[in-house]
């Protein structure tokens, strides 16, 4: 569950403030499936940062599964990313000097999951995004869609609530961005909370709930719902 | 995450980069290196001079004219030592107790010619006894006779070098060495010994006492030795040898009178000194290779900025980052150290292989302590790459290009 209240995020650029989110106020149900589209610069990223924890809102309030965010310090915000967000990046992030499980491993790694554990999850992540024989295999033999289907991987090996997705097609060719839009898909059929931010509106408009952006304010689409 | 954890992927990144960490590793090694050779060899001068003085024997008090603290002091201006005499070593000998040997000495230096073959030489003069106070072994021949007739006789025992460049290493047994304007019968060789209290026994050429300062027309000796017959005899001695010598000497203490001993505790800590003046010396490389990693440590934060942001996350905390950075700074400059380390110990190996009259070693506290520094290096200079990783911003260093 995510409820933002009137959340403002402010940044000071060269002296001159930059209001990145507007008084965004939203109410996501565990289970659901949004995507937040707008032009650039309209604020979609920002609310994805915040919604993720790599950002905190400057106002408002911001409440994550009971958690007020707002009060929580840096550890317990790191420990909510590892273990109730799963993040996915238009440009994959994956670690250059490390395979593909190496990749899927880190954030077990970073919590402290022990090692024969986080071998047996590896090779459930990877075979979920269907990658089992890749799992050696460093980023760079990978084509465009197996990486981003290592970072799904990665995403999900946690076991998040959410999974939120910047423009994870943003750099695949279409076939490979469908592939990854149905596993997303499948997944948020599985039950997760899926956000994705994309510029495409054939990827948009699949969502079930469909939120516009524009100078860091939602403008329409089932505002009312989400404000409710 | 686990120690093995860190290490593992501390480790990982490091190889990624092989030119890189190889470049900072050698720093590390050697400055690792320089601090261990260094005081190896400082230790190894140390243990030298400890083993010639051992080889003395223990029982030994050195008198010498002219007073000066074992700690180095000059004697105050104005005071001219008396000479110290030959009657003065007759009265230590019949006088002090419990005495085995007494073997004054008297130093001079001449030009020496066998056949076409000139050198300048360090002629002593000596007594018979010296021969068992110094444990000085003949190489061929004898060593000066004893009795009256061989106190003022015209013979001569030279060192290995002098027999080598004047003879051209063949037997000058029973051959002439003009030493200035007067000719000796050489009657023996020195076995090779070295520098041994100070004096190049090599080189030497060694006459009887007595003909010895009449050719330079000394009055005064250069020392003398007395041994006594046990350790526990040297402080009766050296009292009574100043107490029978201030009497000699019109009530004035003018000799200093130095048991092996204090002699040796001297050197030794003298010594330990330079060790430690080149150990500090060595630590200033060590300081510069600690430089190096945190330039590398930096390039790489700077370099792996997304990959912060990526680990930030993926759930690392600050603490987290910190800790990651500093143990790949530690593995680098451990790994650096335990290199340094295995090249200084091969070297010393090798060095006294080569030459082994001279003990090159580390001292104990070098090992442990040439470890401890790297590592220490490693962390220290690691702080601040690792503070600046974890306080990056996590939105900015993913999206930076």
């Amino acid at each position: 569950m995510i409820e933002m209240r009137r959340v403002c995020r402010d940044y000071d650029v060269g002296g001159r403030p930059v209001h990145a989110l507007r008084d965004v106020t939203l109410s996501i149900d565990d289970g659901d499936y949004i995507s937040i589209m707008g032009p650039s610069g309209s604020g979609k990223s920002t609310l994805l940062n915040v919604i993720g924890c790599l950002d905190r809102p400057s106002q408002g309030s911001y409440i994550l599964n009971g958690h007020d965010v707002g009060t929580l310090d840096e550890r317990a915000l790191s420990r909510i990313r590892g273990h109730q967000i799963g993040f996915v990046f238009q440009s994959f992030h994956l670690v250059p000097r490390l395979t593909a499980a190496g990749n899927v491993e880190l954030p077990m790694l970073l919590a402290g999951i022990e090692r024969t554990v986080r071998m047996a999850r590896v090779a459930r992540a990877l075979e979920a995004v269907g990658l089992a024989g890749r799992a050696h295999h460093k980023p760079e033999q990978l084509s465009g869609g197996e990486r981003q289907r290592v970072a799904l991987a990665r995403a999900i090996v946690m076991g998040p609530a959410v999974l939120l997705a910047d423009e994870p097609t943003g750099n695949l060719d279409t076939r490979s961005g469908s592939e990854i839009v149905a596993l997303l898909e499948s997944l948020n059929a599985d039950g997760i909370t899926l956000i994705v931010v994309t510029h495409d509106p054939n990827v948009g408009r699949r969502a079930r709930t469909r939120v516009q952006m524009v100078d860091g304010a939602i403008v329409t689409a089932d505002a009312a719902r989400l404000a409710s | 995450m686990t120690a093995f954890d860190i290490l593992a992927f501390a480790g990982r990144a490091l190889i990624g980069h092989r030119l890189r960490t190889g470049l900072s590793l050698l720093g590390v090694a050697v400055g690792v290196a320089s601090v261990v050779l260094l005081t190896s060899l400082g230790e190894g001068a140390r243990l030298y001079v400890v083993g010639e003085f051992a080889a003395l024997g223990s029982n030994l008090l050195i008198v010498t004219p002219g007073k000066t603290e074992t700690s180095g002091l000059a004697p105050p201006v104005g005071s001219a030592p008396h000479d110290l005499t030959l009657d003065d070593v007759t009265a230590i000998e019949r006088r002090v107790p419990r005495i085995r040997h007494v073997a004054p000495m008297a130093i001079g230096s001449v030009t020496a010619r066998a056949g076409d073959l000139t050198r300048d030489v360090v002629v002593a003069g000596v007594t018979p006894e010296w021969k068992s106070v110094r444990r000085l072994n003949i190489g061929i021949g004898q060593f000066l006779p004893t009795g009256e007739a061989g106190a003022d006789a015209s013979v001569c025992v030279v060192g290995a070098a002098i027999q080598r460049e004047l003879f051209l290493g063949a037997n000058p047994l029973g051959e002439m060495l003009r030493l200035g304007d007067e000719r000796f019968r050489i009657i023996g060789v020195i076995a090779p010994r070295g520098t041994s209290l100070g004096m190049d026994l090599d080189q030497i050429v060694i006459v009887p006492l007595a003909r010895h300062m009449k050719m330079f027309n000394l009055t005064s000796l250069f020392r003398v030795l007395v041994e006594v017959s046990s350790q526990d005899d040297l402080p009766a001695a050296q009292r009574a040898v100043i107490e029978i010598l201030k009497a000699r000497h019109d009530d004035e203490e003018d000799v200093t009178v130095q048991t092996q001993e204090s002699m040796l505790t001297t050197f030794s800590s003298l010594l330990s000194m330079l060790t430690m003046a080149l150990a500090g010396i060595a630590a200033i490389s060590l300081s510069v290779a600690g430089v190096g990693i945190m330039n590398v440590m930096l390039v790489s934060v700077s370099e792996r900025t997304r990959e912060i942001g990526l680990l930030k996350a993926l759930g690392a905390s600050s603490g987290q980052i910190l800790r990651l950075f500093l143990a790949e700074a530690a593995t680098l400059s451990a790994a650096g150290g335990g290199a340094g380390l295995g090249a200084a110990i091969g070297l010393t190996a090798l060095a006294r292989r080569l030459y082994p009259s001279f003990p090159v070693q580390p001292p104990p506290w070098a090992i442990p302590l040439a470890v401890l520094v790297s590592l220490a290096v490693g962390v220290l200079f690691g702080v601040a790459p690792a503070r600046r990783a974890s306080k990056l911003d996590p939105v900015a260093a993913l999206n930076r290009r």
